[in-house]
Parts: C-alpha cells; sequence; structure tokens
C-alpha cells in the first residue's frame, strides 16, 4: 500500500527526516512510533501531500504519489493532530463543506455524511455547531470527515492525545473496526502503549530515521533476543565463565558478585543448549532467565540517546 | 465560481452572522439619512427662494459615492487580511489542502466570497444612489463607470489582503502589513508627486523630475503616472468628469504641475483599471504560491 525510500527532509542543517524507509501492506493497522521531534508528522505531512520533501520517493498503490499529488489525495483520507474545525458551522454543513472538496455535491454528500456520522456515532448531533462538539466528538466528526471520500489509507497522527481514557478507548475500537473492514490504516503515536495492543505492525522512528520496523509479533522477537541472559551461579563460577567465553552465540559478559549478564543471542531453544553446557561442566547454576522483553523496553532503548556501557571482557570486569 | 465550496461556505457562514446584517443597517442608515436630510434642506431652500439647486442632488450622489468608495478601501483589507491566515489559525488549511481543493481554488474562493460581501454592500445602496436619478443629472454611463472603478479598487485591494493574509502567518501581522500597502498606495504615491513637484520647483531639485522622459519644469515628472496604481486618484477622475470639471480638474496632466498630454494620460481611467486588474492578477497568483504545499 505504501512504501517510502531514502526520505529526506531539511530545515537548514536539520534534518527533520533522514533517509526514512517505509512499507505498509495492505489492509495493515500500522503504528508509527517516536519521540516527540522524531519526525513523525513531518514524514505523514509529506505522505499527505502538504510538504515537499528534499529527496526520496513515496509510492502509494503502486503510483508515485510525489509526481500525482492530486491523484494520490484521493487515496488518502488524512486526521491530523489537531481538530481543524469552523465556528458557526453546523455537523452536517461541515461534512457537506468538506464533501464538496471533495467534488462530491447534493444527495451522494448528504447520504454519504450520514452513513458516516451514524458510524462514528455523531448521528443525533448533525444539527449542532462544531465548535460546540467535546474533544471526543470532534475527534471522531475529524475521522468521518477523513473517509468522506473512502480513502484506501487511513493516516491518523497522534489521535489519541488530549482525549480521556474512555474516549481513547473508543476511537481506538472505531479505527481497529475500520481496519477489520479492510482498510489500511497508519496510526502515529509517541506512546508505544498507544498502539501496541492495537496494531499488525509497528515502525519505530527516532531523528528522522527508522530504527526498526516490522510485524508486533517480529519485533517482540527482536526484543527477546536483545535482552540479557542473567545466571546466578551458586558454585564454581570458573566454569561458569570458561563455558561462556567458548559459546559462539554469547556476544558479552558482564559480571556482578554471582550474577553473570550475558549477551547472549540465541533463541529459546539454544537459550536451553546453553543452560545444559553449564550444567554438564559441573556450574552449580541456582537461576537462569532471560529478562522479559516488551514494545515499551525495546522503543526507550531504541530512542534513548544515551550511550550505553557493555562490558566486551569478564576480566576487566570481574575480580576473578 | 459559485461551485467553489470555500465560496459556499463562507456564503453560508456570513449570511448566519449578524455583524453583516449589522454593517448594511448602519452603513444604509447613515446614507439614508443624509440622502432625506439634503432632500429636506433643497426643499426648504425651494421655499424660501422658489428656486431648486439641481447641483445640491449631484452633491448627495458625490456623496454616496465617496462613503462608498472609502468603506470599500477600508473594510475591503479587513475582510480579506484574515481570510487565509485565519484558516492557518484555525488549522483548517492543511484540511483543505489535504482534499482534492488546489491552493487557486481556496484563494479565489476566499476573494469571491469577499467581494461578494462589498457588493451585497453597495448594491443595498443602490436604491439611495437611485434617488438622484428623481431629478436627473446621472446616466447609466456614470453609474456603469463608478462600479467598474468600484470593482476594480475592490479586486486590487482585496488580492492584495489575500496576499499579505497568504504570506503572512498571522492575522493581526497581515491586517497591519494590508493596510500599511494601501496607505503606501493610496497616500504615498500622492505624497511622492507632492515631493517630486516641491524639489522640481527648488534651484538644482529637478533632477527627481528627470524620471520623467518628458521634463517639465516645475512638475511631479514620470512618478505622476505611479498614480496610475492609486484607485482613488481614479475615482477622483470619474467623479470630476461627472461633475463636468474634466476640462478643468479633471484632467490628470494638471496635476502635480504641468505634464505633457500622452495616451495614458488621455486614457487614464482605462489604463488604471487594467493596471489594478493586472496588479491584483499578480497578487493572486503570489497568494496561490505562498499557499500552495511546498518546501517549508
Amino acid at each position: 500500500m505504501l512504501k517510502i525510500r531514502n526520505l529526506l527532509k531539511v530545515y537548514g542543517n536539520y534534518h527533520a527526516v533522514d533517509g526514512l524507509d517505509m512499507d505498509i501492506e495492505d489492509g495493515a493497522l500500522y503504528g508509527f512510533v517516536g519521540p516527540n521531534g522524531a519526525g513523525k508528522t513531518t514524514t505523514i505531512k509529506i505522505i499527505s501531500g502538504l510538504l515537499c520533501p528534499d529527496g526520496g520517493t513515496v509510492e502509494i498503490d503502486g503510483m508515485d504519489a510525489l509526481a500525482n499529488p492530486s491523484q494520490m489525495k484521493e487515496k488518502i483520507g488524512y486526521v491530523p493532530d489537531y481538530f481543524g474545525v469552523y465556528d458557526n458551522l453546523k455537523v452536517w454543513e461541515y461534512m457537506e463543506f468538506f464533501a464538496s472538496c471533495y467534488g462530491m455535491e447534493g444527495l451522494n454528500a448528504r447520504r454519504r455524511s450520514q452513513t458516516l456520522l451514524e458510524q462514528v456515532g455523531l448521528e443525533d448531533k448533525m444539527d449542532f455547531f462544531v465548535d460546540g462538539l467535546s474533544r471526543g466528538m470532534k475527534q471522531r466528526l475529524c475521522l468521518a470527515r477523513a473517509l468522506l471520500h473512502e480513502p484506501v489509507l487511513l493516516i491518523l497522527d497522534e489521535p489519541a492525545a488530549g482525549l480521556d481514557p474512555r474516549t481513547r478507548l473508543e476511537f481506538r475500537e472505531t479505527v481497529r473496526e475500520l481496519n477489520k473492514q479492510g482498510m489500511t490504516v497508519l496510526l502515529s503515536s509517541h506512546l508505544l502503549s498507544d498502539l501496541a495492543e492495537l496494531c499488525t505492525d509497528v515502525g519505530i522512528i527516532d531523528s528522522g530515521k527508522m530504527l526498526m520496523a516490522g510485524g508486533v509479533e517480529e519485533i517482540i522477537e527482536k526484543i527477546h533476543i536483545s535482552k540479557p541472559v542473567i545466571i546466578t551461579v551458586y558454585r564454581n563460577m570458573p566454569a561458569a565463565m570458561s563455558v561462556l567465553k567458548e559459546h559462539p552465540l554469547v556476544r558479552s559478559i558482564s559480571v556482578k558478585g554471582q550474577e553473570i549478564m550475558v549477551q547472549f543471542v540465541g533463541s529459546e531453544r539454544q537459550e536451553s543448549g546453553l543452560l545444559t553446557c553449564l550444567v554438564e561442566a559441573g556450574v552449580q547454576v541456582k537461576s537462569f532467565m532471560r529478562e522479559p522483553g516488551n514494545l515499551e523496553a525495546v522503543f526507550m532503548q531504541l530512542t534513548s540517546h544515551e550511550k550505553e556501557r557493555v562490558v566486551l571482557s569478564y576480566d576487566r570486569e570481574s575480580d576473578l | 465560481m459559485t461551485g467553489n465550496p470555500i465560496y459556499k461556505r463562507e456564503m453560508t457562514v456570513s449570511s448566519r452572522s449578524f455583524r453583516l446584517a449589522l454593517v448594511l443597517l448602519v452603513f444604509n442608515g447613515i446614507l439614508a439619512l443624509v440622502a432625506l436630510l439634503n432632500m429636506y434642506s433643497t426643499l426648504v431652500q425651494v421655499r424660501v427662494t422658489a428656486e431648486i439647486q439641481y447641483t445640491s442632488f449631484l452633491d448627495l450622489y458625490i456623496f454616496v459615492a465617496v462613503l462608498e468608495f472609502v468603506m470599500l478601501i477600508f473594510i475591503m483589507p479587513a475582510i480579506t487580511a484574515g481570510a487565509i491566515s485565519g484558516e492557518r489559525e484555525r488549522q483548517t488549511l492543511d484540511l483543505m489542502l489535504s482534499t482534492k481543493m488546489t491552493a487557486a481554488q481556496i484563494v479565489l474562493g476566499k476573494l469571491m466570497a469577499a467581494l461578494s460581501t462589498m457588493t451585497v454592500l453597495i448594491i443595498s445602496s443602490f436604491p439611495i444612489l437611485a434617488l438622484v436619478f428623481v431629478y436627473g443629472g446621472v446616466t447609466v454611463k456614470d453609474i456603469g463607470m463608478l462600479l467598474i472603478c468600484y470593482g476594480a479598487a475592490a479586486l486590487f485591494v482585496g488580492s492584495l489582503g489575500i496576499c499579505c493574509s497568504a504570506v503572512f502567518r498571522k492575522t493581526t501581522f497581515s491586517t497591519v502589513v494590508s493596510y500599511t500597502f494601501v496607505g503606501i498606495i493610496v497616500i504615498g504615491t500622492y505624497g511622492i508627486n507632492q515631493l517630486a513637484l516641491f524639489f522640481s520647483r527648488v534651484p538644482g531639485g529637478a533632477y527627481l523630475a528627470s524620471a520623467s522622459t518628458e521634463v517639465a519644469s516645475g512638475s511631479s515628472g514620470g512618478f505622476l503616472y505611479l498614480l496610475l496604481l492609486n484607485p482613488t486618484t481614479t475615482f477622483v477622475m470619474t467623479m470630476l468628469r461627472l461633475a463636468g470639471r474634466e476640462q478643468i480638474s479633471g484632467r490628470i496632466v494638471s496635476w502635480f504641475g504641468s505634464h505633457g498630454e500622452s495616451f495614458i494620460s488621455k486614457n487614464w481611467v482605462s489604463c488604471s483599471v487594467a493596471l489594478q486588474v493586472l496588479m491584483a492578477a499578480m497578487l493572486i497568483w503570489a497568494a496561490v504560491k505562498a499557499v500552495t504545499p511546498g518546501r517549508k
């Protein structure tokens, strides 16, 4: 559905988007996550045709989006991180105004507006002035507006910002429902917890670069591997160190008292193999576990700008 | 143009607003009051002197026309200077640009809505203006000329406001800049001519007048043609022609010293209207460029 290659957006010396690649499959619910200022909104604005990039390509539904901005706009429904409403305009007038912006007029526009307002639960607010709606209702109205022209890709930029937990949950359900109906959704947030349960795929962006992308399961697997194995040795520490140093899947070792922290790049089966090796070498193991990984933790790790100290040499760190 | 969604929305909102009705009431109320007082004083004079001063009806027409023109020059920037920046401030501009609407449609829709509001004001005052037809003295051609003059001025000043609104992000700043430019065009061009005339009349000051190809001693020289941009000059010329004074002060060449006749001076109103429309087109183009999603 969406293919971005080497996207670049520069403001003076600042690279807002720096060689970003992104792939979204048809029917995916893609979570676009990154801290504030990571380049999410800039990327979304480029996809939506509101900003010209300084380099790279954007392909939507097989079409070069940058070369055909007008046709591209027919394929995209854009919900920004603000409401953008008019005073003095009623809900149905607001919908019909945007319907006419997409070339829909008369009965066709009215029917489509009515259907969408029913879909987002605003059918009883049609004669209300837009300005008088609550934040949650405005957000749902914006969603209905973005769906007027039946887009194939729905882009939601931080849609949950400023909503109370109940409204946020309802909004998530609406988005999930749209995705179930076959719509491809790109959802951005600076909170991974917002997207972890909802999305099928996740892309993590920081400083304009895509740090990690893929299916949620796939990313959790990567995270699992990235977490260290912690071994508490009851007796025979030298044998344990000897086994670990010679194991091909061990990348680094650090020791604190009887606890060994091992960067082990193997699967769960290979983890059990390592434990067997230790036991067979006469090491008395008190505990053997890998830290549980979650998306939030990897997000924090990936977007942290502080360098971690990795101890590569056992001899330097331990007193043994 | 009536199919333009922006225009339709602006019309819906303004027709619902109490402000437009109030402006119409106050504006036409003042005009009607002045017109009726004028008629009353003429009739009182008839009772005393037994003669009708027909020129007083012409004065009434000129008064109404001047008031409308002043209002047009003052109101148009106020309406248009917030047209695009207001959309930005409401955060609705990006929403419109994310639809199939083009930047040109947005700018033209806004301009047409502002011109429509102005047209409503002018047309609503026509019954008062028509009082002068009771006694004659003003032809349909004169009214047509006046409307062309109004149209060109409204288009020029409105486009200026729209352009400022598109270029500057804040409505307050855009309004200040719009009024500054209107001031430069209306008062500035006049002031430059006065200065040029003044310097041409002091010894050694003729260099300012040397900008003209037809150097005439004691004139503002080529600076006179700056007045082509000034809608007030065009309006005054139209009014003087109506008052039958075109042979004296109605000749532009007699303003700011003595100038030679040229094609432009002979067809001043037409040239000025054409130039104002051209300037308006350039300002609209600049506004469209500023609104089009780009590299900012």
